[in-house]
Formats: C-alpha cells, sequence, structure tokens
C-alpha cells in the first residue's frame, strides 16, 4: 500500500470506532423504525405489511397534528429565549472573581437534576392550590393562575420549566467561546475608544456567532424531542393541549402497542428536525464549515 | 476573564435570577428534611422547624441502595470514558483528516441529533435481546455511547485549534496518532471536561432505557430503583422521603460538577494566557 | 475488560437445591422495614402486607423460594420488554384491565391448573373479581383484590351543611338531588361539595364516565372494537359533571396529590377516588388535631340513574408463558394457595377482598367502613374481557371526559372525540 493510499484511509480508522457503534446502536435502529413504520405491527412480531397506510392514518389524526402544533410552539418560545438568557449569563459571569464562580455554580445547579425530579419541583410551583405562584399570586391578593390547567397557559408553563432546567449547558457553552476570543481583540478595541456596546457588538458578538448558532440548533433538535416534562407534569394535558410529538408516539408505542404507527410518527418528526435544523444551518452561514478560520 | 465592573442594574438581574434558579433547590432540601406525616397537605410546613434525617436514613435502609449506586456510579463513569475516547477519536478524523466519505459521514453523524431517543427505543431493545445484553453493565452503557453531539462538539472544537501545531510535529516525523494523543488532545482539556460533565449527567439521569434494560433489580440505577422503591401516592404521604430521594440522588453529580469546574476554569485559564 | 469481568461477577450461580419462583410486582420495597419479618399480621400497608406475605412463604414453604423483584409502578413497559425478549418472571402482579392485552397475544398461561393444584374453586371468588381475571371463559391470573371508585367524605362539612342522618351522610338518589345538595352545601360551609382530580389523572373522569353509562344499561363497549358514549346516556352524565363544575360545585384545577391534600385538610365534602385511601384517610381521622380527625366516612359511588353498578378494577397474579419444570409449576400453585389464605390480609389495605369468604368474614367486616362498601365487591363491573388497551382506552376517554366537565371542549364533541379515537385504534388491532 503506498503511503498516499494509507494516509487517505488513515482518518477512517480514527472515526471508525464510534461510526461502528453508532450505526448498530442507533442508525440500524432508525432503519428498523422506517421499515416498521410500513406495518401494522405490535412488539410481538407477525404484523401486515400496509405501505403507507400509517402515514395516511396519522395525517388524518387530528391529535398528532396539535402534538406537532405543541412541539413547534414550545420549542419558538423555549430556544430563543433560552439563548438569549444563556448568553447573557455568561456575558454577566465570564470574570475571574469568586462571586462568579459561585454563580456560574448556581445556574449550572438545576442541570444536576433529573427530568423526574424537574417535574417534581415544579409540581410545586405550579399548582395553584398548593404551589408557590399560588402562594405568592394569593399573597398579592390575586386568584391563583391554574398554570397546569388552562389550555393557553400550560405551554408557556412547560416552557418556563424547561428554560430554568436547561440554561446551564447553553451558559457553559458560551463562557467557553467567550474564553477563545483573544485578549489582544479587546485591546484593539480599547484603543480605538470603543465603548462598552460597540466592542459588544463588533468584537464579542461577531466573535461568538458559530457558538451562538451552536447553542440555537443543538437547542432547537432537543427541545422538539421536548417529553419528559409534558408527560410528567400534565400527562399532555388538558385535552391534549401540551402533549408533544414524543409524548404522542410514546402513546402510541408503550400505551397502545402500535409499534407501526407510533414509527410513522417518529420518522415525520425526524424528518421535520432535520428539515428545521438544516434550515437553520443553510440560513445562518453552515457553522459545521471552515468559516472560522 | 473579564475586569471591567458589571453595572448595578445588572448585577440585581444576576442576583435576581440566581434566586430563582435556587428557591425551588432550597425548597426540595428543606422538604426532604420534614417528617412525612408532617407534610401531608401542608407542604408549608417545611418553613420551620422541626427538621429531620429520617428520610435519608430511609434511603439507606432499603436493602439495594449502594448496589443501586454502585451501578449508575460504573454505568455514568464507563460512558464518561467511552464517549470521551470515542468522540475524541473521531473529532480528530472529522477536523484533521481527509478520507473517502468525509462529508457524508459526518452529516450521517449530525442526523443523530434529529433522532428522538424514543422513536429508536424499542428496536434498540430488540437488538439487545438478540444479542443477550439486558441486565448488564454493557447494555446499559453502549446506547451511550453514540452521541452525535460528542462527536460534533470535539469536531469544532479541534477544527479551532491552529493546524501549524501539527504540521510542526508531523514534520518532525510523529506519526498522526502521535500528533493527536501528544499535540492535539492535551489542548483539549475544556472540551474533554465540559463533554464528561455533560455525558456524566445525561447518564446519571437517564431513566427510560435503565427501566426497560435493567429488570432485575439488583441491575437497576439509582434512578430505576429508587422509582421501583416508591409506594403509590408518594407525592401526597411520602413527599419528604420523596424530596430526600431527590437530593440523594442529585448530590453525587453536582460534587462531579464541582471537580469538574475548576478544571474547567484551569483549564480555559491556561488556555487564556497564550 | 473491566465491565466484563463486573458483568460475569453479578450474574453468578445460586447455590441451594431449593425451586426458586421469580415474583416481579410492583407496591413498593420496604426491605428495610420488613425485610426479615414473616409476620403478616403486624405488617401495615400495600408494601409492608405483600413483603411479609412472601417472607412468610419462604420460611414456610421448605421446598420454594420466591425470588422478589420489585419495578417501578405500574411496570409494563418492562414486562413488556422481558416478553419481547423472551425472558418473563413466573409469577407478575396485574391490573385487571391489562390481562387482556397479555392474554389475546397468548403470553399469559391459563391459571385453573394452578388453582386447581392449589385446592381453589374458581367460585371461591367473588364476582367481580372473577370477572376481572376471566376472558373468553379462562381465568387468567390468581385474583388478588377488588378496587374501584368510592366516595371519600368529609362528616363534619357534611353536618355543617345538615347532610348528616343518624350518623351516616345522607348521599343523593337522583341528579337533580344531588345537585340540590350540593348547592347547600356549598352554601352552608362556603367549600366545594366534590374534589376532583382532573389535571394529569384521566383515571378519575373516566370512572364516571363509565359507571354511570353502565348504570344507565347501556354497555360501553358494545362490541371488541367500539366504544359508544356520544348517546343520550352518555351526554347526560357528561353535562351532569358539567354543570355541577361550571356552578363551582366540584373543583376543576387539581391533581391528585392536590385533591389528596385538600380532602385531607377538609377543603371539600367529597372526593371520589379508589379503595387504596382508605387507609390513609382513616389514619387521619385518627389522629388528633388533624383536619378530617374523627370525620370521615365512606360510600360507594351512589346510584343517580338506572341500576346501582359502578366501574372496578382489580390486582390479580398472572403467570407469564415460559418453560417450567414441574417443581417450579408445583411452587407456584403453592404460593397461589398461601396467597389466598392471606386475602384477609390484604384487605386490611382498603382494597376489597377477592375471597368470598373473606369477604363475608366477621373480621373483615370488623374493620373500619369495610361494611359500607363490601357490597361493591357485588354490584362492582370491569369492562367485558374482550376489550384490549383498557387503560389506553381509559386514558383517551378520561382525557376528553375531563375536557367536557371543565368545559374546555363542548360534550357532544369531547365524546365524539373519544369515541373516534379509540375506535380508530381498536379497529387495527389484529
Amino acid at each position: 500500500m503506498s503511503a498516499g493510499v494509507q494516509r487517505r484511509w488513515q482518518g477512517l480508522l480514527f472515526v471508525a470506532p464510534f461510526l461502528l457503534l453508532y450505526c448498530t446502536i442507533l442508525i440500524y435502529p432508525l432503519l428498523k423504525g422506517a421499515w416498521l413504520s410500513l406495518y401494522r405491527v405490535d412488539l410481538f412480531g407477525g404484523g401486515t405489511f400496509v405501505g403507507l397506510g400509517n402515514y395516511g392514518r396519522l395525517f388524518a389524526d387530528p391529535v398528532f397534528w396539535q402534538s406537532m402544533a405543541n412541539t413547534l410552539l414550545l420549542a419558538l418560545m423555549i430556544v430563543p429565549l433560552l439563548t438569549a438568557i444563556a448568553l447573557a449569563l455568561a456575558l454577566a459571569l465570564n470574570r475571574a472573581t469568586r462571586g462568579a464562580a459561585i454563580l456560574r455554580g448556581v445556574f449550572f445547579s438545576s442541570a444536576v437534576l433529573s427530568v423526574t425530579i424537574v417535574t417534581l419541583i415544579w409540581r410545586f410551583v405550579l399548582a395553584p392550590d398548593a404551589g408557590l405562584l399560588g402562594e405568592l399570586w394569593t399573597a398579592a391578593g390575586w386568584a391563583p393562575l391554574p398554570f397546569l390547567s388552562d389550555q393557553s397557559l400550560v405551554l408557556p408553563a412547560l416552557a418556563v420549566t424547561t428554560i430554568w432546567w436547561s440554561v446551564g449547558f447553553p451558559m457553559l457553552l458560551f463562557l467557553a467561546g467567550l474564553q477563545q476570543i483573544p485578549h489582544d481583540m479587546y485591546e484593539a478595541a480599547a484603543l480605538d475608544g470603543a465603548g462598552r456596546w460597540t466592542t459588544f457588538t463588533k468584537v464579542t458578538l461577531p466573535a461568538l456567532k458559530r457558538t451562538t448558532i451552536l447553542v440555537f440548533m443543538l437547542q432547537t433538535a432537543a427541545q422538539l424531542q421536548l417529553f419528559g416534562q409534558s408527560q410528567l407534569l400534565t400527562a399532555g394535558g388538558p385535552s391534549g393541549a401540551s402533549r408533544t410529538a414524543v409524548l404522542f408516539l410514546f402513546e402510541s408505542a408503550f400505551g397502545r402497542w402500535e409499534l407501526g404507527y407510533a414509527s410513522a410518527a417518529a420518522e415525520v418528526l425526524f424528518v421535520l428536525i432535520v428539515a428545521v435544523t438544516l434550515t437553520q444551518y443553510a440560513l445562518t452561514g453552515r457553522p459545521g464549515a471552515d468559516n472560522a478560520r | 476573564m473579564r475586569a471591567d465592573r458589571l453595572s448595578p442594574v445588572a448585577w440585581a438581574l444576576v442576583l435576581l435570577g440566581a434566586a430563582i434558579m435556587l428557591a425551588p433547590l432550597v425548597w426540595t432540601v428543606l422538604l426532604s428534611l420534614k417528617a412525612n406525616a408532617e407534610l401531608v397537605g401542608n407542604s408549608g410546613a417545611a418553613l420551620h422547624g422541626p427538621y429531620t434525617l429520617q428520610n435519608y436514613a430511609a434511603i439507606f435502609g432499603t436493602s439495594q441502595t449502594m448496589r443501586w449506586l454502585l451501578n449508575s456510579a460504573i454505568v455514568s463513569l464507563g460512558t464518561t470514558a467511552g464517549v470521551l475516547v470515542l468522540c475524541s477519536l473521531a473529532g480528530y478524523g472529522f477536523a484533521r483528516l481527509d478520507f473517502p466519505f468525509r462529508r457524508t459521514l459526518f452529516v450521517l453523524v449530525l442526523l443523530g441529533l434529529a433522532i428522538p431517543s424514543q422513536a429508536v427505543i424499542l428496536p434498540q431493545h430488540q437488538l439487545f435481546a438478540t444479542l443477550h445484553l439486558h441486565n448488564s453493565y454493557p447494555g446499559l452503557i453502549l446506547p451511550g455511547l453514540t452521541t452525535s453531539f460528542g462527536v460534533f462538539f470535539m469536531t469544532q472544537y479541534m477544527k479551532a485549534i491552529p493546524t501549524e501545531l501539527d504540521e510542526a510535529a508531523m514534520l518532525d516525523g510523529a506519526s498522526r496518532f502521535r500528533v493527536f494523543w501528544k499535540v492535539i488532545l492535551p489542548l483539549t482539556v475544556p472540551a474533554q471536561s465540559a463533554l464528561a460533565v455533560f455525558t456524566f449527567l445525561g447518564s446519571w439521569n437517564d431513566y427510560w432505557w435503565p427501566l426497560i434494560s435493567a429488570t432485575r433489580s439488583d441491575m437497576y440505577t439509582l434512578t430505576v430503583g429508587l422509582a421501583a422503591a416508591q409506594m403509590n401516592y408518594a407525592q401526597t404521604s411520602g413527599l419528604g422521603f420523596l424530596m430526600a430521594q431527590a437530593v440523594f440522588a442529585s448530590v453525587p453529580i453536582f460534587i462531579v460538577y464541582l471537580i469538574f469546574q475548576r478544571q474547567i476554569i484551569q483549564a480555559m485559564a491556561g488556555a487564556a494566557l497564550k | 475488560m473491566l465491565l466484563f469481568a463486573v458483568l460475569a461477577l453479578s450474574s453468578c450461580t445460586r447455590a441451594d437445591d431449593k425451586t426458586h419462583v421469580y415474583l416481579q410486582r410492583f407496591f413498593g420495597e420496604c426491605g428495610a422495614e420488613y425485610g426479615g419479618k414473616t409476620d403478616v399480621a403486624k405488617a401495615e400497608g400495600e408494601c409492608g402486607i405483600i413483603t411479609t406475605v412472601t417472607n412468610a412463604f419462604n420460611a414456610t414453604d421448605g421446598k420454594a423460594v420466591v425470588d422478589t423483584n420489585v419495578i417501578a409502578w405500574p411496570g409494563y413497559p418492562q414486562l413488556t420488554a422481558q416478553m419481547a425478549a423472551r425472558d418473563p418472571p413466573d409469577v407478575v402482579s396485574m391490573h385487571e384491565n391489562v390481562i387482556s392485552d397479555y392474554a389475546s397475544k397468548e403470553l399469559l398461561e391459563p391459571v385453573e391448573p394452578y388453582l386447581k393444584a392449589a385446592g381453589l374453586d374458581a367460585a371461591s371468588f367473588t364476582k367481580a373479581s372473577q370477572e376481572g381475571v376471566t376472558i373468553g371463559g379462562r381465568m387468567y391470573g390468581l385474583p388478588w383484590d377488588t378496587h374501584g371508585g368510592l366516595w371519600h367524605i368529609n362528616t363534619k362539612l357534611f353536618a355543617q351543611a345538615g347532610l348528616m342522618r343518624g350518623g351516616k351522610p345522607v348521599l343523593p338518589s337522583s341528579p337533580q338531588e344531588l345537585l340540590t345538595q350540593a348547592r347547600q352545601f356549598r352554601k352552608r360551609t362556603g367549600k366545594p361539595y366534590l374534589i376532583q382530580s382532573l389535571v394529569g389523572d384521566p383515571a378519575g373522569a373516566a370512572r364516571n364516565l363509565y359507571t354511570y353509562v353502565m348504570a344507565q344499561g347501556q354497555p360501553v363497549f358494545p362490541d371488541a372494537r367500539h366504544l359508544k358514549v356520544n348517546t343520550p346516556e352518555g351526554r347526560r352524565v357528561a353535562e351532569f359533571f358539567r354543570q355541577l363544575t361550571a356552578e363551582g360545585l366540584g373543583t376543576s384545577n387539581m391533581d391528585t396529590p392536590a385533591a389528596i391534600a385538600a380532602f385531607m385538610s377538609g377543603e371539600g365534602g367529597i372526593y371520589p377516588t379508589g379503595t387504596w385511601m382508605i387507609g390513609q384517610f382513616q389514619q387521619e381521622s385518627a389522629t388528633p388535631g388533624r383536619p378530617l380527625y374523627g370525620s370521615y366516612a365512606v360510600m360507594n359511588y351512589p346510584r343517580l340513574w338506572g341500576q346501582h353498578v359502578i366501574y372496578v378494577g382489580g390486582h390479580a397474579w398472572v403467570v407469564p408463558k415460559r418453560e417450567r419444570t414441574p417443581a417450579q409449576k408445583a411452587a407456584i400453585a403453592r404460593l397461589f394457595r398461601f396467597m389466598a389464605q392471606h386475602n384477609y390480609d390484604w384487605a386490611r389495605t382498603g382494597h376489597l377482598p377477592a375471597v368470598t369468604a373473606v369477604l363475608d368474614s366477621p373480621q373483615f367486616r370488623a374493620l373500619p367502613h369495610r361494611a359500607d362498601i363490601a357490597p361493591l365487591a357485588d354490584i362492582g363491573r370491569p369492562l367485558p374481557g374482550y376489550v384490549r388497551r383498557q387503560s389506553a382506552v381509559e386514558g383517551i376517554v378520561g382525557e376528553e371526559m375531563a375536557g367536557a366537565i371543565t368545559g374546555q371542549k363542548s360534550v357532544p364533541d369531547a365524546l365524539a372525540t373519544a369515541e373516534r379515537r379509540v375506535n380508530e385504534f381498536l379497529a387495527e388491532l389484529d
């Protein structure tokens, strides 16, 4: 084997261990799911080939559409706000003081909790009769808001819960991004007599572009898969107003054993997430490309 | 690290935010320190004494808690170690080397970000059943290793490292693997720490996969075990116990975070000195 | 490699000559309190009682050992996964309304041979519990209890509202009477008559609809593929609870923990929920200083329309299909016999016993409130055994019914949607 060919294939050796596992444990089940989506099948084998029948049924199912709309709405409520808050926190806490270090820990602390614990805690914040907010509202002389049983309040309530839970990791990513901005850029800006705002918009923000896009896309992909908060806080209610797409497919698969139908829903959601993130990728100048260098 | 001072308004906002972050956590800890009976129908009792450690004693009284803690530690550490190794290798390959189908394969990896885990969990379960991997540590660890995010993150991070470094080493006659091991890897410590924390958290808190894969109680992870130990309507009659479980399950990962936070900051400060 | 070594360690073999029966159940883990105890009579609560029953079996049987695997409630995703992996346990706790799912797939063994070997006659079980485990004429589980909806009542508030007579709460016998009493209750106490948990808890709303549609003599499921509730009977029930809620006579923003807390703090007259809360409420009513002290009663759902029947469920012990030695089969039969003998102990949890002799025993009747609710074992009705996916169906029916009760949807819309959603997926079953 010539040195050139060897070099060409060397890279594959580095990525092969991951790809092997990845294809076996994730891509194969995904393809199997795509195949199952063409069948009417439960967990215990057999099954009847129904072609695109599951998809036809899905597109005629108002509950599915409601869950897709809820999912998109939640992502719209969560992602921009979460990104902005994480960025603001990173900017505020990117300093070498002890206080900043402690506060970074505080804002990351919720991220160590599992979704079961997060929902348990937030139930006691949001429930109108026993919740923290209910007590505050009552103390202020207002009637407590039924956050978990009002169709128009339940999605914002889930969004707030999610932001509280998820703010830590994007903040870390922004902090890491800030660390990578060369110090001389700030010195140059200072020499030019740039004010705080000018420095922020002309130096910091452009340098954080890649991180911002990264956070935005990761959060979009993650929040379109939102599941536990909806399942555990409201069971998708009231009247399906907080049922997300993943909760829909979970109920189909584990509650009704409709493996084919659930797989069809999963494929549609998968395509939607790919489409949304690819659109973001195209609109924002390809963060994966080598534009940073 | 910045040196300029934050405006008082900004400080006030940050502190308000911190209060919002902490209030539910403090509330949880207070509830965990109260006798269950006192909390029935009146969770406000948590605001005043007497406090007790009886709920924590009850956790340790459950015969298998320490076993579940060990299982969680093995699974989370195993997953974290595996992810760091696999993602560093793959990240280096994607960031630095050219090989056939590189772009296609990278896109294939990115697709993973769009796969909801609930969508593949049943075919995965069938696969693991065929391989006889259920109720085993490999069975609990392997699904956690397929993180597209990890590969993406490491690739991006390695791309940002100047290529002059490896080129110089290559000129000295070092092999690709040696360059990766001796030159690049040490520079990625901050990224490794962040990825380690993230992976460890995800693995420690994972619920659905261990729930259906580990069905024998000696293979439960802590999240599954604590859920199994609960009796019906624990939210009313055993609120203090439930909250103690929550605190108990979270403390190990909070400690992990604290350890890594110092490393991240040191690594970052080191990077900033250059 | 280290991992595989640990794995090898963790799957070491058992070294005794006893037959092992692998029992999987929910009801919680309480090894700390009851780990080595075998005195069933002294145990309290679901977990304590079932733990001591199995401990006692292990201590007395001599030939077999029950290995208990406690699983998070309700345990069906895990059981389904175990069955798909062809490694199910020997004996599993199961709600009667999911038995049909597994039985129709031939994943469970009919238990008549075990009952016969155990000397247990099918006729010795109560009507409700027999029906609950019978599908297509075969019994698929050892009946363990009947649990269903009850009206838990705050008698202090009832007295304040003038609704006590001879020490017993006065319950309505028609919808109109219920409205009158509820309004009177609201006026005199300033509190809601009904505490309803309608948030994230479809079971309660579904129970109301099933119970009162059945009572009017209309089958909720005329056949295996059709839910039928968008009828004059169904709409009547939904409209009625909707009116109660709209008038503020029933609460609408509570989830289960909130409803339980509200009832225990004396925030309402009646909390309709299951048998499983009796123990805890009883304890509250026996504790001086508590809002519920000395003011708790529990009754069956009243008859409001037609016949007095109530939708119920129950727990059973099922035997998943797999290869078993004759010794294991004999051990399962002995375990069944032992459990049936301890059915009275289980009934101390609040659930109604599955064994008729226990239900009729003076010992059981002497337990607090049990005489009042014992008729449930007779008038209790599970859904017909041919209805599959009952728990998923209940989820849908309850969600839509809750939407109708709280006024989020119109009654005909909610009931029609429930029918459409349920019928659509029942049509897909093979």
